[in-house]
């Protein structure tokens, strides 16, 4: 699985926890230009992405991350060593 | 009340209760809510429509997952996240229901639960399920 497999997966990840099913992400997307992306939406994406990709975060990890791109990098990382 | 906190729980932990539906119940309900639709409160109502009798609130028969949660599935140190519910068939006054939770997935960052939860009736059917998300404070 490439990096652009797993963004358009984490894509419909998005557009299913804030049931908007035009939601565009792009690397540089946060929680201050999607709406709705509250701390409880958060975990919901969190979990969602635990699910598809059968990982784990530590608190750490996702509390580092800066933007929609960390996100998908650290999928990635993830993904490669499992 | 259980007490569990995160790192005591793991992947199908499970619990369950059992509660007989009461006309106090529908009464108390029916006050809290406001809702005196005819199919919850008008015996001849809900029989003209197909039903075996006055259909009890799905909202009230929810309330159980609630309880669940808050005293079972983890106990004390619930904080509910949100809730799907699925209504399966209607439950009527005098009905003995078993509510049941167990955990389908664990999130360690957030120390969140999900807990896949049934109500069933006394002859076994379905009349309820739910998708309970669940953190854990404290």
């Amino acid at each position: 699985m490439n990096r652009n497999n797993i963004f358009e997966k984490v894509q419909q990840i998005f557009r299913d926890v804030f049931d908007n099913q035009k939601l565009t992400i792009v690397d540089s997307s946060t929680a201050e230009s999607i709406d709705d992306w509250d701390s409880l939406n958060h975990i919901n994406l969190i979990v969602g992405i635990e699910k598809e990709f059968d990982i784990k975060f530590s608190l750490n990890e996702v509390t580092a991350l800066k933007d929609v791109g960390e996100m998908i990098n650290l999928i990635n990382h993830k993904v490669q060593i499992a | 009340m259980k007490t569990h906190q995160f790192h005591d729980l793991k992947l199908n932990d499970s619990e369950a209760f059992n509660v007989i539906i009461t006309e106090k119940m529908m009464a108390d309900f029916c006050l809290i809510s406001g809702d005196n639709n005819p199919l919850h409160v008008d015996e001849a109502y809900a029989i003209e429509n197909g039903f075996e009798n006055r259909v009890v609130y799905g909202l009230l028969v929810s309330s159980f997952y609630s309880r669940l949660v808050g005293r079972h599935l983890p106990g004390k140190h619930a904080l509910l996240h949100g809730i799907d519910i699925a209504f399966k068939k209607p439950v009527y006054v005098g009905d003995c229901l078993t509510v049941y939770g167990e955990i389908t997935h664990l999130n360690a960052a957030y120390q969140q639960i999900e807990v896949q939860a049934t109500i069933t009736n006394q002859e076994n059917l379905v009349v309820s399920k739910a998708k309970i998300k669940v953190g854990l404070h404290g």
